[in-house]
């Protein structure tokens, strides 16, 4: 549990992303099980349901995430089942209520971030997503503002590019994709000098194109 | 430290662009050159805090300068008076009857502000101080001090380097550092904030023959500081090379874009200590918890387009290959070892310390392989790459030079290491053969545009391989002592001059050392 409103929720993220043009799923609040049923008929199953709550940072560790529900009874259940594991873990959070979002197939992940360096400022980072970024910390980093080189050069700098060429008869991501999210991010950035911290994990990279599935945006 | 908003952030960079981009044409920061004349080739120098008979630093400054002959007048200042070397110490720096251009400081820092008060009278143009004890000791009020005098110096309109640091190295103007030796005046000039990693860097540099243009410790940098004094070595016509030891930096913004204009003209060599700190503070993200600052260092420094180094050693490997090399082709390198016997596994292991330190080691053309079997014979060679030509020792001399010529001319080859062992040639050539097989180097480096590299490894007859590196490097040509550090070298220049291939057709400011081939 973290103190801050300084950390927008994943629907804000998202929303504020889609705006700068930032590829992202789309993602939006139900503030009842009611309302959950109804957009997961609008998106077309299979969803996924995520607990929506400033204070909650960790969603999976907490019960909060829901993955491939099929139906709408599948739907029900999950909405009730994560606002009380949520309550349970963090009692004195406060709940928006549950994001829904189609469930997007599956892709190489990756993750693309930004964090402040107290010397050089804002700086853009990119690596293989999932938990190979927390074993294996194989990640690229460069300074906003991220031109188209250096964000080709970031991508071909990580160990891991091979895969994202396309390994073993994998599905090769589309580089290009990759490199104008990252070049957006960076604009994104430089434009709202008020983030502080940004996660993109995971991004979808696809062989026609990246999208955000997942966002967090933490301001000063 | 403060971190600036992005809105400065964007400010100092469109300054940045109004100021120098828009130059081009004229000398990158040629501005530097004025604004900093009287630090590197000062008319007079004072040095406060000497005093007769003591072996105190300011009276070893004094001694450093008039043996080394710096042809201006050197004013001792302290307050006790008397003689050193025949010099007159004036009490107050407002008694020198001269004028005074840079001022040496090293008094306690009770008396620093009292004496930029001075400086500003005198007219000074730059004062450097020796004296420490400022934010690098005690963090608050150190900084306070230092803000003060910051203050008083542009008031007095006088530069400060330092405080905490040995300043200036400028062997054409005769300055050396504290007790350092002169060395030759030469192409390659440095900065580094720390004053021991200078000495070091020139006293190792000066001994591997690195002529050096400027050198300069900035220590605390509290007004001039590393982007002042890297943008002046870009402007300098003497200097075609830089090398930097940095560990922090009060404006990263402001450096990032200095390295970034300085890589282009000039190749920029930068050792970053201090890399292992512990990361930044608590982070929210993954990005933020991954981002340590050894790493963002990396990455600018990459971004910039410098070359990134890791120590002292491939600091000075690095200058020296760029002083050393007009030409330059690619990382195809060929690997001749054996040159008497004992080429087997030499040769193999050279080959692995090229190829992990990213060269490529490519084979020869079927052409130039049947013309070395024919040369040396098939049996107790290997004639791919690396190429063992110890079968020469049973030919004579002539058939080792036709063999190494065949080696240098194949047309996938772009460098030649040599891997050279004394302790092996010595006794079957004798030192008569030996200095006939290094006179060949030293033609073959001449009469072609392939950079000829030497790798002499320590052994048994050091007098005899100090001095042959001596002759090598005399004759231009880059000596290493193990094939690791020649290959890393190699890799070092061919990294940054790739990256910056592209420009050098046609920009005109753009004139290295090397040459860079336009065809491919």
């Amino acid at each position: 549990m973290t103190k801050s409103q300084n950390v927008l929720t994943e629907v804000e993220s998202k929303e504020f992303l889609k705006r700068a043009g930032i590829p992202v799923v789309a993602t939006k609040l139900a503030r009842s099980k009611r309302e959950a049923l109804s957009i997961s008929k609008e998106m077309g199953f299979p969803v996924v349901l995520k607990i929506c709550s400033h204070d909650v940072v960790h969603k999976t560790d907490s019960g909060g995430v829901r993955l491939g529900l099929a139906n709408a009874a599948q739907v029900g259940r999950a909405y009730s089942e994560i606002v009380s594991s949520v309550r349970q873990a963090y009692p004195e959070a406060r709940i928006q209520g549950v994001s829904v979002q189609p469930m997007a197939p599956s892709a190489v992940e990756v993750i693309v971030g930004m964090s402040k360096d107290p010397q050089f400022g804002p700086v853009l980072m990119f690596g293989l997503g999932g938990i190979l970024v927390e074993v294996l910390k194989d990640v690229s980093f460069r300074i906003v503002p991220v031109s188209e080189r250096d964000a080709r050069d970031m991508i071909r700098e990580i160990k891991g590019y091979p895969i994202l060429k396309g390994y073993r008869g994998q599905k090769p991501a589309s580089i290009p994709a990759l490199e104008k999210l990252i070049v957006k991010v960076s604009q994104f950035v430089e434009k709202n000098p008020q983030i502080e911290e940004l996660d993109l994990n995971p991004v979808f990279a696809y062989p026609d194109k990246a999208v955000a599935i997942d966002a967090r945006i933490i301001l000063e | 430290m403060a971190e600036r908003s992005l809105s400065q952030r964007r400010e100092a960079e469109q300054e940045f662009d109004r100021t120098h981009r828009t130059s081009r044409g004229s000398t990158l920061f040629e501005e530097k050159l004025d604004e900093l004349e009287p630090i590197f080739y000062p008319k007079s120098i004072a040095v406060v805090g000497a005093s007769a008979g003591s072996i105190k630093a300011g009276s070893l400054w004094v001694h450093t300068l008039v043996s080394a002959g710096f042809p201006g007048p050197v004013y001792p200042v302290g307050s006790r008076g008397g003689r050193i070397r025949e010099l007159e110490i004036f009490p107050n720096l407002r008694l020198i009857p001269g004028e005074v251009d840079y001022v040496i400081v090293s008094i306690p820092r009770q008396s620093v502000l009292e004496l930029l008060d001075d400086c500003a009278v005198k007219n000074v143009k730059a004062v450097q101080f020796f004296t420490a004890g400022f934010s690098e000791m005690d963090a608050r009020q150190g900084y306070m001090l230092e803000e003060q005098m910051l203050e008083k110096a542009r008031q007095g309109g006088v530069r400060i380097i330092g405080p905490n640091c040995i300043g200036v190295y400028c062997p054409e103007r005769r300055i050396p550092f504290l007790m350092g030796r002169l060395g030759e005046s030469g192409s390659v000039g440095f900065v580094s904030q720390s004053g021991g990693v200078a000495g070091k860097l020139a006293t190792t540099g000066i001994a591997r023959r690195i002529n050096y243009s400027k050198g300069i410790s900035f220590g605390n940098g509290i007004d001039l500081d590393a982007s002042d004094f890297l943008q002046y070595l870009a402007a300098d016509p003497k200097t075609d090379v830089i090398g930097a030891y940095l560990e922090g930096t009060r404006d990263g913004v402001r450096l990032f874009n200095t390295i970034k204009e300085v890589a282009r003209v000039k190749p920029l060599v930068v050792w970053k200590g201090g890399r292992t700190e512990a990361g930044a503070q608590a982070a929210m993200s993954h990005t933020g918890s991954l981002a340590s600052s050894g790493a963002i260092w990396s990455a600018m420094l990459r971004q910039a387009g410098a070359i990134e180094v890791h120590s002292l050693e491939e600091l000075t490997d690095t200058l020296l290959i760029f002083q050393q090399v007009r030409h330059w082709q690619g990382a195809n390198a060929a690997i001749i070892g054996g040159l008497a016997d004992g080429g087997g596994g030499i040769s193999v292991s050279a080959g692995d310390a090229c190829t992990e330190n990213g060269l490529n080691v490519p084979s020869l053309s079927s052409e130039t392989r049947r013309e070395l079997r024919k040369l040396l014979g098939e049996v107790g060679s290997i004639l791919r790459n690396p190429v063992d030509v110890s079968q020469s020792q049973f030919r004579g001399l002539p058939t080792l030079f036709q063999a190494i010529d065949l080696v240098t001319r194949d047309a996938a080859i772009d460098v030649v290491l040599i891997q050279e062992d004394i302790d092996i040639l010595l006794p079957i050539y004798s030192q008569k053969g030996l200095d006939e097989i290094n006179q060949f180097f030293m033609e073959l480096g001449n009469r072609q545009n392939k950079p000829i590299i030497v790798v002499l490894p320590p052994g048994s007859a050091e007098p005899e391989r100090l001095q042959l590196e001596q002759k090598l490097l005399a004759a231009s040509i880059p000596v290493f002592c193990s094939m690791e550090r020649a290959a890393k070298a190699v890799f070092n220049a061919n990294m940054y001059l790739c990256r910056h291939r592209n420009k050098a057709s046609h920009t005109k400011s753009f004139e290295l050392p090397l040459q860079v081939r336009s065809d491919s």
